[in-house]
């Protein structure tokens, strides 16, 4: 009976078609498993005798460390920007989310020349304030300086998930509050938090990806993560088998922990739109304002305008350095390959998601969770499994020469940059009740439609949203184009990447520049867009 | 559907300055154009078939349509991409300024073009490993002899017969078996505080492990490539036990755990955490020629010391930076020109006054700040050797905790 009613099949042709594009995008991931059958000898023993238990709980402990700032530095700055009214709230409104724009390991290699030895503080101290300046001579590669970086670099992930949370929020909810007879304190903690516990959890997750997939910054700091682990069986013991073995168990570990998320997700899941009017903005008390400021400022600062003045300083004592022919050329290239990718991407990910709000039925929502598989692998583990497709095509085709090519770089991108685009899409879709589809079909408009008059125009901020983040993680991309880039092509990142680590940063800060205000400028269209999100009137 | 063919082929040719598309455009025989033609001949035909009326004709052009498909499969599947220009392809590990500068003075001279995938050592091999005998590749460039030694293990280079190569390179630095050659060398040296440490307390790399150096020594992680060849060459000259056991000395007497980079070694020394760094030479060079005034004086704060010169000591462990040529390269003629131009005495020039490394062609001198650190005895043994001890000094490291 079972079999019989999946055969039995609305808008069969979308589903087949979905099933087509889903397998594309596993193959590669299905290339590496098919590896995982070839290993001859594995010293995954071995590894797990050495280093790996270390590797792991430094990995944990790493996650631990950054995601605690992170939630620290996102979830009260959204608080405060959501709910008060105080002088330069527009601005923090403003920057807050700008962070994301700065690539974690140009993060890393500043913060770590910043506070070295011959870097401005310690210097500055040594001139001035001889006396106490042994106090800061420190060694500060430390992992728990690394973490706070990395939650300097990453928070805005959560920042942007609670700031939408608590702004749709209504004034149900705080009357109810004042009605129980709950302090502020107590309300944020006892209602808006448990509320917002979903987005909260959905940008921890990405934090958490970020950590686990975060390869630079790591390797600078000394900091052996599994990741590095992985790295090392596949490059210093040139066992590739061993590698893939490392890969896939991160990857049913990432599987669980999405799992968990979801389950989390599931019991507190509730819908914002049925919720009444918006609440205005209420005032600060004197008091209370020199925390806000601080709260408020130490990520914006630590997380923007220090590292930015420090790039931009390396700029100027570099300026005479510069090939603006090159930079050009880098530009364009980092702007082109990241605004294709992102355009397939969003295509891809609508196309999945409509399919499975019109169709309903398990197929299609179990490719949908398996495409986001991507994601959970690091990027260069991503480029080695497009590497075996790509090269077992080769044997079949031999005169097609997809290995090396700008569409092989692409074809990438998608595949790990997928559940990136996907999520802002998924969200604003599972706001609309199933009602639309149902009362659409009654109308006689077939899928095609439903897509055209109703899906695009009601997500077209969320297309946009998805967009504009796919893009900034494509503009920060490395390991994927390090390996799988066609001859003499360059991207911000990989230029960027190279200078850094031959230690020339000062060489390298006008790519990360250059990067930097890109991703800044889209980030600022993102906040427009939030914004009209967030100020959309209620009934 | 016309309008998005067009995008596609708008997006191949136009949007992307990559050499793949100027090739495209240059000898029309890359594959993924014929690819594209066929598209637009099948969107082009279809149109033509919705558009005329005429049942007759509509039936004709169904023909044809089918003859230009099996045509152009026919065209597909013959076409090998048998290009013959002028260029040469690099897979290289090395990303300098300096090696743009070299490629760009290759080209100018000789008309051939260069084209560079720059990537990680590892990564390279597995790439040129599995496009097997498909690849572009006609050279791999690595900075490390270990790596060349592993892709020639892989099978993956052929044999290099030049006379001029032979001619100018330093005998020492060979190949034993011809399969690479080096372009410039380095030594990992160790550097010692001016404030901290006299010249005649350091003797040689075995010495580090003495209970004199507890909590003073700097060098950077195990995964580093440069430690790696370090402890491969200290395996072959001494054997594993040994290396065991100075890995583990070297451990106990760790200023702090391994991390960053060779100069943060050296401003590590300056900032007082250690006394002695073990790093490569090129890295002293560039502290001393930069322009911030911390790390000048960060560079200043120490002294370069050549280990193991002594009489009946085997010389300062050294690395090349090397080239190898690429099993199936399908420019070799052009692969071997630019290999001679390298090791000429104006390729070499070039790379001396743009970086602090060693040239590997002896008739030329290292850059005035090199030369002034002296001659030094280089260690002789078969560099090859680095890559063959590779995967044991790894267990090495991690056996006895060097991070």
């Amino acid at each position: 009976m079972e079999i019989k009613g999946i055969f039995k099949l609305e808008n069969k042709s979308w589903v087949l078609g979905s099933v087509i594009v889903a397998i594309l995008v596993l193959l590669p991931i299905l290339f590496l498993i098919r590896g995982l059958l070839k290993i001859e000898e594995s010293d995954l023993v071995y590894l797990l005798n050495t280093i790996l238990l270390e590797y792991t709980l430094n990995t944990f402990y790493l996650i631990f460390i950054t995601s605690l700032f992170s939630l620290f530095f996102g979830i009260l700055p959204a608080w405060y920007v959501s709910k008060y009214k105080f002088a330069g709230r527009s601005f923090f409104d403003l920057t807050l989310y700008l962070p994301l724009a700065i690539p974690s390991y140009i993060m890393a290699f500043t913060y770590s020349d910043i506070l070295s030895f011959t870097g401005p503080i310690q210097s500055f101290l040594r001139t001035h304030f001889n006396s106490i300046s042994n106090i800061f001579n420190k060694d500060y590669l430390q992992i728990e300086v690394l973490g706070v970086v990395l939650a300097l670099a990453l928070y805005p992930y959560i920042y942007s998930a609670s700031r939408i949370s608590f702004s749709l929020i209504g004034v149900n909810y705080v009357n109810l509050s004042k009605n129980l007879g709950l302090s502020k304190i107590k309300s944020f903690f006892k209602i808006f938090l448990p509320l917002s516990k979903p987005a909260i959890l959905s940008g921890l997750f990405l934090v958490i990806m970020e950590v686990l997939n975060e390869y630079g910054a790591v390797k600078y700091f000394g900091v052996n993560t599994y990741t590095s682990g992985i790295f090392r069986a596949w490059f210093s013991m040139n066992n590739i088998g061993t590698a893939i073995q490392l890969s896939i168990i991160l990857l049913i570990v990432v599987l669980s922990l999405f799992y968990l998320e979801k389950l989390i997700n599931v019991k507190s899941k509730f819908s914002y739109s049925v919720n009444s009017k918006r609440q205005n903005l209420r005032n600060l008390k004197e008091t209370k304002l020199f925390l806000v400021y601080i709260v408020c400022s130490i990520p914006v600062f630590f997380g923007f305008f220090i590292p930015l003045g420090f790039i931009i300083n390396n700029v100027i004592l570099t300026y005479f350095k510069i090939d603006f022919n090159q930079l050009f050329e880098l530009v364009s290239n980092s702007i082109k390959v990241s605004t294709i990718a992102s355009i397939l991407i969003i295509i891809i990910a609508l196309l999945f998601l409509f399919i499975e709000k019109i169709t309903k039925n398990k197929i299609n929502h179990i490719i949908s969770q398996l495409i986001s598989l991507g994601y959970a692998l690091p990027g260069a583990v991503i480029g080695l499994s497009l590497i075996l497709m790509a090269t077992s095509f080769n044997d079949i085709f031999s005169s097609l020469s997809i290995m090396g090519s700008i569409y092989l770089l692409i074809y990438a991108y998608i595949i790990r940059f997928l559940a990136v685009g996907k999520s802002p899409i998924k969200s604003s879709l599972d706001k609309h009740p199933d009602s639309y589809t149902d009362t659409a079909k009654n109308l006689g408009l077939s899928p095609i439609m439903q897509l055209k008059e109703i899906y695009l125009p009601i997500n077209k901020f969320a297309l946009i949203t998805a967009f504009i983040v796919t893009f900034i993680d494509l503009m920060k991309e490395l390991p994927i184009t390090l390996i799988l880039r066609p001859f003499n092509f360059d991207t911000l990142g990989t230029q960027t990447y190279e200078y850094a680590i031959e230690e020339m940063i000062p060489l390298s800060s006008i790519y990360s520049l250059s990067i930097i205000i890109i991703s800044t400028v889209m980030l600022l269209f993102l906040k427009n867009i939030i914004n009209k999100q967030i100020n959309v009137p209620r009934g | 559907m016309t309008i998005k063919v067009s995008i596609v082929e708008f997006i191949s040719f136009f949007f992307f300055d990559c050499d793949q598309t100027e090739m495209v455009i240059k000898n029309n025989t890359d594959p993924s154009n014929i690819f594209f033609i066929i598209i637009f001949l099948n969107v082009f035909l279809d149109y033509i078939c919705s558009n005329i009326k005429l049942i007759y004709i509509q039936s004709k052009l169904k023909i044809m349509k089918k003859i230009f498909y099996s045509l152009l499969v026919c065209l597909l599947v013959s076409c090998n991409g048998e290009k013959k220009s002028d260029e040469v392809n690099l897979y290289s590990q090395r990303h300098y300024s300096v090696d743009k500068l070299q490629y760009e003075n290759f080209e100018k001279l000789t008309g051939i073009k260069v084209n560079v995938i720059k990537a990680n050592a590892d990564e390279l091999i597995e790439r040129l490993k599995n496009e097997g005998k498909n690849s572009p590749a006609d050279l791999f460039v690595t900075v490390d002899a270990g790596k060349l030694y592993k892709a020639y293990d892989m099978g993956l280079l052929q044999k290099i017969s030049s006379d001029v190569i032979n001619s100018n390179v330093s005998e020492k630095l060979k190949d034993k078996n011809g399969f690479w050659i080096p372009i410039t060398y380095r030594a990992r040296i160790l550097v010692y505080s001016n404030e901290r440490v006299t010249k005649d307390e350091l003797s040689t790399y075995e010495d580090l492990v003495d209970k004199k150096w507890k909590g003073r020594i700097l060098v950077r992680s195990s995964s580093n490539a440069y430690n790696q060849a370090l402890m491969s060459s200290i395996v072959a000259n001494n054997g594993a036990e040994a290396s065991i056991e100075w890995s583990k000395g070297m451990v106990n007497n760790f200023a702090r755990d391994p991390k960053g980079s060779d100069r943060d070694q050296v401003k590590a020394i300056a900032a007082g955490q250690g006394d002695i760094a073990v790093v490569n030479s090129y890295y002293i060079g560039l502290l001393l020629s930069s322009k911030k005034q911390e790390e000048l004086n960060a560079g200043k704060a120490v002294t370069v010391f050549f280990p193991n010169q002594g009489e009946n000591q085997r010389g300062s462990h050294i690395n090349i930076s090397g080239i190898g040529l690429a099993k199936n390269s399908p420019n070799k003629q052009n692969a071997i020109k630019l290999m001679e131009y390298l090791t000429s005495e104006t390729g070499q020039k070039t790379y001396v006054d743009n970086s602090y490394e060693y040239p590997a062609n002896p008739a030329v001198n290292p850059s005035e700040i090199v030369k002034s650190w002296g001659e030094f005895k280089i260690d002789e043994l078969d560099l090859n050797m680095l890559g063959e001890y590779r995967d044991q000094a790894i267990r090495i490291f991690d056996q006895t905790g060097w991070k």
